[in-house]
């Protein structure tokens, strides 16, 4: 039986209250979980923790531009399968010629074709009840990817290729699937159908400061506070790239290496505004509107 | 139960089939379904596949639901104090809440109550739980006694509806529905007597157990609040908020052919690798060479406000598709020149223009409006050349299409040139054309 539990994060991530439920409808449901949002806002945080803290294993396919469907699911093995089949032949002609020693197949026997077939983190999720399959940034697949997946995730069954065994899943066994996507194109209608969605929005400050705490608890509050002004000013005027929650914190990762008020002034500064700002033209800008007008800027963002 | 529902939310443009529909059943099925929040969460995960849909979705919802309608420009607050239902149950509830209440924290009120969700719900019980076992040995005799022995009663009396089938809880439902339908209600309603919650009278919102605010009120009032929750308006003339819209149509330019063909050089290398063994190694063919070339009227106040707009757009299109991109500017027509500056300085003229690759894609923008004289023989001849030469042409018009007609140097330039206006769908419609095999 599947894990249906309520999750609602662990020590060291903070699962949105909203995602959460969405998360639980999707688990309850057997369905996979569509994820959107701004990149950095830990949408492929969420099955890795979850996996994490709830002792469950976790699959991992990442999209890429060549992704298909076989080496999600499975392929079989030619090479292998040629190889072994060959050796056959090849044992046989040393044993004639008297010699001892013989090549091995490791095990696999070419009779048996399921010995050739190399299992996709697909077909492993679903032959494991209970785990985590996560499909990260489908957005960034072939278009015809997404497609190709509606047989799996609506029939929970796959057909292992040349073998012919069949991977299946009770509705109550289904996996945790949980699939990220950055909108960098449009997924098909049929697809987002056979999914719940659910869309991160950017968190508040409140939320920040929670996420701020579980990265780095022992960074003072100060630093925080002026940490926090700036950036969401930055995402405030208008960038081209806004800064996200992961580039937030690998700025504090940086300027927490520093003392106090050191760390601060590194802040008011701007100093490590790279890990922020990711284009000139945001830098030009930023260096702009802030730098040439600081005396306004530290105004706001000094700590009364 | 819920036949009405498809209709009111295409509605709102919100598609709901039955497949939804049928989720949503087999959720109240698993139990997910005890409150009206939870209505609104799970429907929102089933239904809405784009943040854009968000406010169009909740719009429908709280229209469905609740009977409450919110109009354009309505903020949420308005719409629930606007309505029959919040009247009805703010009387209700009147002596619940006390005189002491401001309006405002009557609508955070309902607002909570009705996104109060089973799992605000299970916080409060589990809440309840952890609290009693803390203070078991703790006698209490405080003025809140008698409260706190009243509440963990109503919340046994919750966990006792729970088993309800799920046949019982769609009648409940339906019940409930129709009073809230009818317009002398008396008092039974969605929310404020524990809900469509099967919890029964005497749940937990009756008896006022907040959650600390169960931000799905929150996020409601984010959502109706933000533009980028709703559609953006694809016929609008680009601007700030639908330039990423038009630049998703102009991605249609980059013809995508999925032809695969044998790749020899990788089957021969491959084979010899495996000793001879040759698998046909497929690949597949990409044609992704984009030439654009972008005509731009940047004289005269008519165009100066899309001119920036305009320019965004194509410079972000040659960021994302990093292709060849030229611009070149006129003021009201094109004669035997255009300009490869904005101030017009450095005339190209159109001989030159005309020896390109007649593959180019040219964009004018331009709103193709001046005095009659201007438009003459040579600005006329060098349109048709143009034409003639470059197959993928179109005409981009930041003027309401309904204007055209209405100016003659428009209409005759429109005659040579397709014209499209200047929006997302007009720039999609555009590519279309230019996409057209041609003869």
């Amino acid at each position: 039986m599947a894990n249906k539990e309520f999750w609602t994060g662990s020590d060291k991530y903070l699962c949105d209250r909203d995602l959460a439920q969405s998360f639980h409808i999707a688990r309850t449901l057997g369905m996979p979980l569509l994820i959107e949002g701004e990149p950095g806002t830990g949408k492929t945080e969420l099955p890795i923790q979850y996996a994490a803290d709830q002792n469950l294993e976790l699959f991992v396919y990442p999209t890429g531009s060549k992704s298909n469907v076989e080496q999600f699911v499975a392929r079989f093995d030619h090479v292998k399968y040629l190889r072994d089949s060959q050796i056959e032949i090849l044992n046989s002609q040393r044993e004639e010629k008297g010699l001892e020693s013989k090549l091995s197949t490791g095990g696999r026997n070419p009779e048996n074709l399921a010995d050739y077939v190399a299992m996709g983190p697909a077909a492993k999720a679903y032959s494991k009840p209970n785990s985590v399959l996560l499909i990260d940034e489908i957005d960034k697949a072939p278009r015809e990817f997404p497609n190709d997946l509606l047989y799996a995730l609506s029939h929970r069954k796959f057909i292992m290729p040349e073998s012919g065994e069949t991977i299946e899943v009770s509705e109550n066994d289904m996996p945790a699937i949980i699939i990220t996507s950055n909108r960098e194109q449009e997924l098909p209608t049929a697809f987002k159908g056979r999914c719940i969605y659910h869309y991160i929005h950017f968190p508040g400050e409140d939320t920040m400061r929670e996420i701020i705490a579980k990265h780095y608890p022992k960074v003072s509050n100060q630093i925080v506070d002026v940490a926090m002004d700036v950036f969401y000013h930055l995402r405030k005027i208008g960038l081209e790239r806004a800064p996200t929650t992961r580039e937030l914190l690998n700025w504090l990762k940086y300027v927490k290496t520093f003392s106090t008020s050191e760390a601060i002034d590194k802040i008011q500064k701007l100093e490590g505004i790279g890990a922020l700002i990711k284009t000139q033209t945001d830098l030009e800008r930023v260096q702009k509107q802030i730098l040439s007008n600081p005396t306004d800027f530290q105004k706001r963002s000094t700590p009364n | 139960m819920f036949e009405t529902l498809p209709k009111k939310f295409v509605e709102y443009d919100v598609p709901v089939d039955i497949r939804a529909l049928l989720l949503l059943r087999k959720a109240m099925d698993k139990k997910l379904i005890r409150t009206l929040g939870d209505i609104y969460n799970v429907l929102k995960g089933i239904v809405v596949k784009d943040p854009e849909m968000m406010g169009p979705y909740t719009k429908a919802y709280y229209d469905y639901f609740l009977n409450i309608k919110i109009h354009q420009g309505d903020t949420l607050n308005d719409a629930i104090q606007r309505s029959e239902t919040f009247k009805n149950w703010r009387d209700d509830n009147l002596d619940r809440m006390g005189d002491e209440l401001s309006v405002e924290d009557m609508v955070n009120r309902f607002l909570d109550e009705v996104h109060m969700t089973s799992y605000d719900i299970q916080e409060v019980v589990d809440g309840r739980l952890l609290w009693d076992k803390d203070r078991g040995d703790i006698e209490d005799k405080e003025s809140d006694g008698l409260e706190g022995d009243k509440q963990p009663r109503a919340l046994d009396k919750m966990a006792d509806y729970s088993d309800l089938s799920l046949q019982e809880l769609l009648d409940r439902m339906q019940e409930v529905m129709d009073q809230q339908k009818s317009e002398h209600s008396g008092g039974s309603h969605w929310i404020g007597t524990g809900g469509i919650s099967p919890y029964g009278h005497g749940g937990a919102a009756k008896d006022g157990l907040r959650v600390g605010g169960t931000g799905g009120g929150k996020m409601a009032r984010k959502v109706l609040n933000d533009r980028k929750f709703f559609p953006i308006d694809m016929d609008a003339i680009i601007n700030d908020n639908n330039v990423d819209a038009a630049l998703a149509s102009l991605r249609g330019i980059i013809e995508e052919s999925a032809e695969e063909k044998l790749d020899v050089p990788s089957t021969i290398k491959n084979g010899l690798k495996r000793g001879g063994l040759f698998l046909p190694e497929i690949k597949s063919e990409e044609h992704d060479k984009l030439q654009v070339l972008l005509i731009v009227d940047n004289g005269g106040y008519s165009m100066d406000p899309y001119i920036r707009v305009v320019q965004t757009l194509f410079k972000k299109m040659k960021t994302r598709f990093a292709h060849d991109l030229e611009t070149h500017y006129f003021h009201n027509t094109v004669y035997d020149r255009v300009f490869s500056d904005a101030r017009r300085n450095k005339p190209i003229y159109i001989d030159k223009i005309l020896k390109k690759d007649p593959n180019y894609r040219v964009f004018f923008v331009g709103d193709a409006a001046m005095a009659a004289y201007e438009l003459n023989r040579t600005s006329m001849d060098s349109y048709n050349l143009m034409k003639k030469h470059f197959k993928k042409i179109a005409w981009l018009n930041p003027e309401p299409q309904r204007y055209w007609a209405h100016t003659f140097t428009t209409m005759v330039i429109k005659e040579i040139i397709p014209m499209f206006p200047l929006s997302p769908k007009g720039i999609e419609k555009a590519v279309k054309q230019m996409n057209k095999k041609k003869e």
